[in-house]
């Protein structure tokens, strides 16, 4: 144990003067929910307050008729209507963005209005637009008008408007806020996390095997008194506490960017902060550390494996895409943890820290997850040294 | 005392391997070392002389417990190299000419390391090490990152973390290969100083230059196959050749 120790210690204070492994460990962690966070808060409040205010030049087509509506758009402040536009080349002044949109009523809509029939109006349009502004904006106009004729025409047969309106749905969803909001945000972290994991475990993996071999430096620890056994468990220890140091500081990057954010709604703060509450984040981060020792024992094994660093690299970069899916899969609709899939690798993490987060995990499936995992840790801590024990692994040049 | 008897290592070859090989070659082992034999007494330096591929580095590893021998055995200061693997670590000392360190440690730092991973207490570790760190003075770079230090420096470093615990056997592939004139010489000196010291010495080397300065005995290797085993003077006393370099090349050209 004490040599094991010696090992850890020397290799941690190695990686820990590494720039690119604290980056990894720290920096990189740290910084991506904040990141992620605040450039999505200022994209998405500047996109839509442009969205909202934009003065939209809409070509006016009434043919005489609908007068009332016409006298609405004039009046809007947010539009620049436009009466001078033939009908066939308002879809080439749309297409160019000449024009934002047009309004074309037919010819016989007074008529049609009159005689309690239904009317038409043409509303041209380009979604691809400023997230379909135009069209949200003139739709809601049309539909304001639209109850104007239909309150006219009730008055009119003198009739409550309740006799088209029979039926009133009231909702009640019994769901908690923290249900629904660990159930989508919930399947969400697992995704930066188990990533974060990864990426934490690789770079020492691949500088503590393959670059080891590649500087000569593995060489010399083969010759001190010390078992292969002791050599691996020393450096997994240290990749271990890499990867599990970057989902720790993804949880604290997470939580900054939470309480940054200052246009989060109060109910949904508190919903996350429930989420977030100490139990949930220890669960979670107690089902990452096996999975946490499978990377690293995996990791290890491609790294010792390679001749050098760059082959250990070119190897370990499809692994990147192996991880990312079941992650995936876990994000998708109506994948739930069962019996089945709480025995996947990964997918099981995804699911299971989804349902923690919402606070609906059943524990029967908890410990299936749990043994799952550990077994999956210990069967690729097993692998792992026997394969280090293999010549051949280690002196592949031979 | 080093001794080697019958020992055999033979290597699977990968596809690419029996590529490299050529269309001539059969089968799909090679042995990197066939069935040599020799021993090495403690006080002497004993050189493994063998042109690039003959089967030096190979032997030696085997030696040092790095590579486990197809066939025959190996015993380090008493001790088998296989069943007893631990044991033959604790009492030997290994350098290459290209020895990795770490970088982002210090020498200090480094020596310590393996001073912990051999077990030595704190004031055997005190002592040995501020007699070492003088003897080749470095005290002026002993807190300085290894990645900042000169090929000298970094050699000087190498030799105190291989004889820091102070081990019976000290084995030495090719100890001066790329290295400047100064620095092989205190690895030369290093050799002579373990010999007067009584410790084993065993050296590989393909510069016929080293082994006349240095070694004791001496053993030619070429293809995995032990060509002479015996003393520099026998060697010397059956030479046909004006020059050593000339017997060595004449002994290999033979085979």
């Amino acid at each position: 144990m004490k040599t094991i120790l010696t090992i850890f210690k020397k290799e941690f204070k190695d990686i820990t003067r590494d720039r690119r492994s604290m980056m990894m460990m720290f920096i990189i962690p740290m910084l991506l929910f904040p990141l992620l966070f605040t450039i999505a808060a200022v994209f998405t409040t500047r996109q839509a307050q442009k969205v909202r205010t934009k003065t939209l030049v809409v070509a006016l087509i009434t043919n005489g008729n609908a007068e009332a509506f016409r006298e609405i758009l004039l009046k809007r402040d947010d539009l620049k209507i436009r009466e001078d536009i033939a009908e066939d080349i308002i879809p080439q002044l749309i297409r160019s963005d000449s024009i934002d949109a047009a309004i074309r009523v037919e010819e016989q809509f007074d008529a049609q209005i009159a005689d309690l029939q239904r009317g038409q109006i043409h509303l041209y349009f380009k979604s691809s637009r400023d997230m379909d502004a135009s069209r949200n904006r003139l739709t809601s106009l049309i539909r304001d008008y639209e109850n104007q004729i239909v309150n006219d025409r009730f008055q009119r047969l003198a009739l409550d408007r309740m006799i088209v309106d029979p039926v009133q749905v009231r909702r009640h969803d019994i769901a908690s806020q923290r249900e629904r909001i660990g159930k989508s945000v919930g399947g969400f972290l697992p995704y930066i996390f188990v990533i974060m994991c990864f990426m934490g475990c690789m770079y020492p993996a691949l500088d503590l095997g393959a670059g080891e071999k590649e500087r000569a430096t593995l060489e010399t620890l083969l010759v001190a008194p010390v078992s292969k056994i002791q050599i691996l468990l020393g450096k997994c220890g240290v990749i271990v506490l890499s990867g599990f140091a970057s989902i720790a500081n993804s949880f604290i990057g997470f939580f900054i960017a939470v309480m940054l954010q200052r246009e989060i709604v109060a109910r949904i703060l508190d919903a996350l902060q429930g989420m977030f509450e100490i139990s949930s984040i220890l669960l979670v981060l107690s089902l990452c550390l096996p999975l946490t020792i499978f990377f690293a024992a995996a990791l290890m094994s491609v790294s010792i494996f390679a001749k050098s660093f760059k082959e250990a690299q070119s190897i370990v970069a499809p692994l990147n895409i192996i991880v990312i899916i079941p992650v995936f899969i876990g994000l998708l609709p109506g994948i739930e943890l069962n019996a089945i899939t709480s025995l996947i690798p990964v997918l099981n993490v995804s699911l299971a820290s989804k349902e923690i987060f919402a606070g609906t995990i059943k524990l029967p499936l908890l410990f299936e997850v749990y043994a799952s995992l550990i077994a999956l840790a210990a069967l690729s801590l097993y692998g792992c040294a026997r394969w280090f024990e293999r010549e051949s692994t280690i002196f592949r040049e031979t | 005392m080093v001794i080697a008897k019958n020992i055999v290592k033979t290597f699977k070859l990968s596809r690419q391997q029996k590529r490299e090989m050529g269309d001539g070659f059969q089968g799909n082992t090679i042995d990197a070392v066939c069935d040599i034999s020799f021993t090495c007494q403690p006080g002497r330096v004993f050189a493994l002389l063998g042109p690039n591929g003959a089967g030096k580095t190979t032997a030696l590893r085997m030696i040092a417990t790095m590579l486990k021998p197809t066939s025959g055995s190996i015993s380090v200061a008493k001790y088998d190299t296989v069943t007893q693997s631990q044991a033959v670590r604790e009492n030997l000392g290994f350098l290459t000419g290209n020895t990795g360190l770490y970088d982002r440690l210090t020498p200090n730092e480094m020596v310590r390391y393996f001073a912990d991973l051999h077990g030595m207490n704190s004031a055997d570790y005190n002592t040995r090490r501020d007699h070492l760190f003088a003897l080749l003075d470095m005290e002026a770079f002993a807190n300085r990152r290894i990645g900042k230090l000169s090929t000298g420096m970094k050699q000087k470093v190498s030799i105190v973390r291989t004889i820091i615990h102070d081990p019976d056997v000290i084995v030495f592939d090719e100890p001066t290969d790329g290295l400047d004139v100064v620095t092989s010489r205190n690895i030369v000196h290093l050799i002579r100083d373990c010999r007067n010291a009584g410790k084993t010495v065993i050296f590989s080397t393909h510069r016929m230059g080293e082994v006349s300065l240095l070694s004791d005995d001496l053993a030619i290797i070429h293809k995995g196959q032990l060509q002479f085993n015996g003393t520099l003077e026998d060697f010397q006393n059956q030479m046909q050749t004006p020059t050593l370099e000339d017997e060595f090349i004449r002994i290999v050209e033979q085979a």
